[in-house]
């Protein structure tokens, strides 16, 4: 039946609204793309078959997709004069209970994500019902809160199939209106008042567009619908087209009487077939009710639609190729003027504009421009889809007003990266935009602050990169994309593009120099400036704008050679070498050990870390977290082989051959003096190297003995005396010179060490405490954590009383407990957060809970509390709620105002540490705001000559094995200046080993060491960790998977 | 290009397709995408383009064009089996690159990506494997498709798995992933 007039189209109306609101319970399967890519399909059959079988009133509807990708599938579920109800992440098992349920007029309870009491479809309004409040409702959850669904407002909530439902919520009537009530130019005007741009990405005024095609007088004119969406990592269009693919064709048939245009054509990728088939059935539906073809709504105006889908070609997207496309040639772009509205396809008129642009249509001339110019910004109005992915919880399509935050998208409705890393950067705009690092996340989304930015809005892709993804890798990958879709038509685009490749793989093969980033700006400029079409105008964003925010990764892969996310393969052996902050070649002692050369595994990593037995046992284990084991069972123990094969060296006494032949390689005195003030991690590290170099090192410190927090902070139950100070003894036999009980500074000063030396190096730690300025913070019984760790080093038994309160959360504070705990108080440890954002040792915190610490989340101090004699007896603590997540991917603690009191006899204070270099600044050394030694990132000098820092004193708390890390690379550059020759490789040495990969994986799952049993820990310091058994080594080694190896060539034999 | 006569698509065929789409924008796009799709091997082979010529008084050289610019067309008889990697942002931001390299396992397959190609066959023509751009299903990154069915959120355990499945020409019919 064709509707001619008004009465028809209310007609369906009200019939449809039955459809939308009927009066028995009906489940909806969500349908889309990504549904169906999770089982939907599945699931709908499972649903018809029970239906059927049971021969229930119940109806079965196929609808669109809801937004929220990661929860897929979603299926709504509908009983009169309840809310709508979406359940999510549906199996087939859950088939038959949420069916029993409606049966007995029950809303299924489990796996509900929300409810829906009422909804605006903007073109009409819907009651479900009241009730069911312990679901939530849609916009309570983060992932909808700070939504607003204007252009997807039918998605996932009508069937797709029928335009009898479109009709329904108030569809077509807005074209009713504009045929039968307003002039084409009044239509026009109605669109310019709105504000509406271009959601292609160029952001250019609809209006303004359209009328410059109306003005032009021709027997035919077309108007196009760009859906190629080429844009990889976006998907907004194919869902708007999936899930409700009447609103593009009202958009276009409006657009297409105030343009005066006949013909319309749908450009759609071929990689979208679900889209395809829908758009075709529409069509088609659309046409036998009269709302497509001749005499639209009996109103005398003819416009009819085709599709034509495209053939993989992303320049295709770019406005003059899609029409040479269409009129099938090659896609290639070609020089604008004349533009498409004076001579498009085929020569005629052409107005092109992408899907979502169409989409806004009909509701602007349903409400009208002045409503629409109410949400959004002044220059940007209304709102825009964005595809959330990458490492973000919470992928799907989100609509929010123009102007948002990044941080609303990304932390409010993403919740951040939804694992343990940091989220890095967003990218945004596709291959033509830019990556926006995490600093600028308070950034709002619109036209103009995105390319203040040097990035483009773009479609609306946005891909989320987490501290694993490597930058440089990252514009290695758009520019890949970019020059094999070029079309290579002009030369800045060909040539230009086809060179940044060549330069940026000299990046990630460690090959490049310092004018190659020269080059890329410069040819960046280039190519943007003098490229044919948007293509190469904007392909060199991404690597721009990654050399404008992550300039630092560049760098690092040019100097330095390394990447540290492990990606770029040629610049590491194996993810846990590349990881380890010293860069110990792991495989290879692994090997080593596994062919029962226990002497070569100990050498091998001898010469990679001057103290194994002493990392082996308190490193955090940078190298588990990357291990590519993990994914069959669990990580290889690396850090606990290593520390067998020096603790089994050293009990055997076959330690002294290798000790005796590092010591005779020893390179010929150079008779450079230097000095190192600090004998820590750090300045042990940095002096076991520059001394096997020919160099004439001593180390100052303050304390009485070497070792710094290794020995003065971290307890012997960890880490028993006798290793670490074996492994420091060998550092003396190498030639390095202690002088202890000097502070300099003080005993000895910094001017004399200069004078003295010719290079002095800084390594003096992070040990000042960072104070808690709380009340009673200063009273009697409030101990700093490190003043308590040092005392007990000290073996001095600090005053403290029956129960500890420890406000902290990091290794020091862990640290503090288990050692009060040994003194026989009982101990409670305090933090304001949550237990998963607690920076200590993930085994510390295990192994404390075990011996009896207790622990409170979310609580924070507010003040200590005083008895009669001014002692501690108490704290104060409030209980803290988990807010949103924050810029750091930690849920903000904040404030509920409920109080409570702890008694306690002692606070001991450990919430983290400072450096303090007051010292080195009076002499004239810069310090950074925070208090750390500001040096060049690659050379270690400071801003006087001749003095270097390393360590904690430039990086604020770390991890012993970071600072060495950081000494062992400065020991190298270093010698370089010393000496003007690289000779730094010359310490290290191949090994014999096989390099065979085992083709299945071996050892079994992961083995832990034995520890010593509760009873036994009780009041001692004895250690807890035992080691490894032989067999359970040489176990543990054959799990390693060789990740090293790269290729094996078999030989033939001949 | 293969002269095999077993693989060629039906004249007739050929002109039922140019009838059908005649007149219409995009008419020839269309119908050299529904001529490959009429071949076995989901090629273009040289007849079927001369026919479609000489049909349609477009000039070989042109239809030449659309046929090597367009990455969906084929000059190259397909495989059997096609498992296709995204390479899309969201799936590479994901780890897709190391799934392609996992399908390194087909003798060839290194060598052909590594040399800039975007498609290799087996030697007997059993599978292809194919990177596309995107295929829009970015949230459930990464993706992978097998003969025209999408999986989501792919591990290398399970391309092996869909890798090994193809090998044994489909033996599982209703593969079930973990």
């Amino acid at each position: 039946m064709r509707i001619s007039n008004y009465a028809d189209l209310e007609e369906i109306r009200l019939k449809a609204a039955t459809k939308i609101l009927p009066d028995k319970p009906y489940i909806a399967v969500g349908m889309g793309t990504c549904g169906i890519g999770r089982g939907a399909e599945v699931l709908y059959d499972s649903f018809q078959r029970i239906i059927n079988e049971r021969k229930l009133d119940i109806i079965l509807k196929k609808t669109g997709c809801f937004g929220f990708c990661a929860e897929e599938p979603l299926v709504n579920i509908y009983i009169p004069g309840k809310p709508l109800v979406i359940l999510h992440r549906l199996a087939e098992v859950d088939v038959i209970p949420v069916v029993s349920a409606i049966q007995k007029g029950l809303m299924p309870f489990r796996n509900v994500l929300c409810r829906i009491e009422d909804w605006d479809f903007i073109t009409g309004k819907f009651e479900f019902g009241k009730g069911l409040t312990e679901h939530p409702l849609w916009n309570e959850i983060p992932f909808f809160k700070w939504q607003k669904k204007i252009v997807l407002r039918n998605c996932g909530l009508i069937v797709p199939d029928d335009i009898e439902e479109y009709i329904g919520v108030g569809g077509y009537f807005p074209l009713y209106s504009v045929l039968t009530g307003k002039s084409p130019q009044e239509v026009i005007d109605e669109v310019k008042l709105s504000k509406l741009r271009g959601r292609g990405g160029a952001g250019f005024p609809t209006g303004q567009k359209w009328e410059l095609m109306a003005k032009v007088k021709a027997d035919q004119k077309y108007v196009i619908c760009n859906a190629d969406e080429g844009d990889p990592g976006a998907f907004m269009n194919r869902n708007e087209i999936e899930s409700d693919p009447f609103m593009l064709l009202e958009g276009m048939t409006i657009g297409a009487y105030a343009m005066d245009a006949s013909k319309g054509v749908v450009y759609i990728r071929a990689e979208y077939p679900l889209a395809v088939r829908r758009l075709k059935g529409a069509i088609e539906q659309a046409k036998s009710l009269g709302l497509l073809g001749e005499n639209i709504l009996g109103s005398g105006f003819n416009f009819d639609i085709d599709i034509v889908e495209g053939a993989g070609a992303f320049v295709c997207g770019e406005e003059t190729a899609l029409i040479k496309s269409i009129e099938g040639k090659a896609g290639r772009p070609v020089p604008r003027p004349p533009y498409p509205a004076v001579k498009g396809l085929f020569d005629y008129p052409t107005n092109i504009n992408n899907v979502e642009t169409w989409c806004n249509i009909p509701v602007v001339m349903s409400k009208g421009a002045s409503w629409f110019t109410e949400t959004g910004t002044d220059k940007s109005a209304g709102t825009k889809v964005f595809s959330l992915v990458g490492k973000v919880k919470n992928t799907g399509l989100v609509e929010l007003p123009l102007g948002s935050t990044l941080e609303t998208i990304v932390f409010r409705i993403g919740e951040g990266s939804g694992s343990q890393k940091r989220v890095k950067a967003v990218q945004t705009g596709g291959p033509s935009g830019g990556c926006i690092p995490v600093d600028y996340m308070k950034t709002p989304v619109d036209y103009e602050s995105l390319n203040a930015l040097g990035a483009i809005m773009g479609s609306g892709g946005m891909v989320v990169m987490d501290q694993d993804n490597c930058m440089v890798d990252v514009a290695r990958y758009f520019t890949e994309f970019s020059n094999s879709e070029s079309c290579g038509k002009c030369t800045p685009c060909r040539e230009g593009l086809a060179q940044t490749l060549e330069i940026i793989k000299k990046f990630t093969s460690g090959k490049a120099q310092e004018e190659d980033i020269k080059t890329l700006e410069e040819l960046g400029q280039v190519i943007k400036a003098t490229a044919l079409c948007g293509l190469g105008q904007t392909a060199p964003n991404p690597v721009l704008t990654t050399l404008r925010y992550f300039r630092d990764e560049y760098d690092h892969h040019m100097i330095e050679k390394k990447c540290e996310p492990g990606i770029c393969q040629d610049l590491f052996t194996a993810l846990c070498e590349n990881s380890c902050p010293m860069h110990m070649n792991i495989p290879r002692y692994l090997q080593l050990l596994k062919e029962n050369k226990l002497e070569d595994a100990f050498e091998s990593s001898l010469r990679d870390n001057p103290l194994p037995s002493t990392i082996g046992r308190i490193c955090h284990f940078h190298c588990q977290m990357k291990c590519r084991r993990e994914g069959i069972d669990a990580p290889v123990s690396q850090g606990e082989i290593h520390r067998y094969i020096s603790d089994t060296v050293y009990a055997k006494e076959s330690y002294r051959k290798i000790y005796d032949r590092l010591i005779s390689e020893k390179m010929p005195p150079t008779h450079k003096k230097i000095a190192i003030v600090g004998g820590g991690p750090a300045g042990l590290t940095a002096a076991y190297y520059l001394v096997r170099l020919g160099h004439d090192v001593t180390i100052y410190d303050s304390e009485s003995e070497a070792g710094g927090i290794l020995r003065w902070g971290i307890p012997k139950y960890r880490l028993p005396l006798d290793i670490l100070q074996r492994e420091i003894d060998f550092i003396k036999e190498l030639g390095v010179k202690f002088v202890m009980n000097t502070c300099v500074g003080k005993d000895i000063s910094l001017e004399q060490l200069e004078h003295d030396n010719h290079v002095v190096i800084l390594a003096v730690g992070a040990q000042k405490d960072t104070e808690l300025q709380i009340p009673g913070c200063n009273l009697n019984g409030v101990i700093s954590g490190m003043d308590f760790l040092k005392e007990i080093a000290h073996e001095k038994k600090p005053e403290i009383g029956h129960h500890v309160v420890i406000v902290g959360a990091g290794n020091v504070a862990i640290d503090a407990a288990r050692t009060a705990l040994r003194l026989g108080s009982e101990v409670t440890v305090v933090y304001r957060r949550l237990k998963a954002d607690m920076p200590a040792n993930k085994d510390e915190i295990k192994e404390a809970e075990n011996e009896g610490v207790n622990f409170l989340f979310l609580c924070n101090p507010e003040e200590i509390l005083a008895d009669a004699n001014d002692k501690v007896r108490g704290v104060r603590l409030m209980k803290m709620a988990c807010g949103e997540v924050d810029l750091s991917n930690r849920r903000k603690p904040v404030p509920t105002g409920e109080f409570f009191t702890l008694d306690c006899d002692n606070v001991i204070m450990a919430i983290g540490e400072e450096v303090d270099a007051e010292f080195a600044k009076e002499y004239g050394i810069n310090l950074k705001s925070n208090g750390n030694i500001l040096v060049d990132h690659f050379t270690h000098e400071t801003n006087h000559p001749k003095f270097y820092a390393i360590g904690d004193a430039i990086t604020g708390p770390a991890t012993a094995a970071e600072a060495m890390g950081i000494a062992k690379k400065a020991a190298e550059v270093i010698d370089l200046k010393l000496m003007d020759k690289n000779r730094f490789h010359k310490l290290f040495r191949e090994f014999e080993y096989s390099n065979e990969v085992p083709l299945k994986p071996e050892g079994g799952n992961r083995h832990y060491s034995v520890k010593l049993p509760l009873e036994e820990r009780i009041g001692n310091f004895k250690e807890i960790s035992l080691g490894y058994t032989p067999a359970q080594a040489y176990a543990e080694a054959a799990r390693c998977l060789r990740c090293d190896v790269r290729t094996t060539v078999k030989r033939e034999e001949e | 290009m293969d002269t095999n006569a077993e693989i060629l698509v039906d004249k007739r065929t050929i002109d039922e397709i140019i009838s059908r789409n005649a007149g219409k924008p995009g008419m020839l796009l269309t119908s050299m995408e529904e001529i490959q799709e009429a071949n076995e091997y989901k090629f273009l082979d040289q007849q079927s383009m001369e026919h479609l010529s000489y049909r349609t008084k477009v000039p070989l050289s042109q239809i030449y064009s659309v046929a090597t610019f367009y990455s969906f067309f084929n000059l190259k008889p397909q495989g059997k089996h096609t498992i296709i990697v995204c390479r899309g942002t969201a799936c590479h931001t994901k780890g897709s690159k190391v799934l392609l390299e996992d399908l390194n396992i087909l003798p060839g397959c290194k060598d052909a990506f590594d040399n800039g190609e975007t498609s290799f066959t087996t030697e007997d023509r059993q599978i292809t494997v194919k990177t596309v751009a995107c295929f829009g299903q970015c949230a459930l990154a990464p993706v992978v498709a097998v003969d025209g069915m999408i999986y989501s959120n792919v591990t290398s355990e399970m391309i092996l798995k869909l890798l090994q499945n193809l090998r044994e020409d489909k033996k599982d019919e209703n593969i079930k992933l973990c």
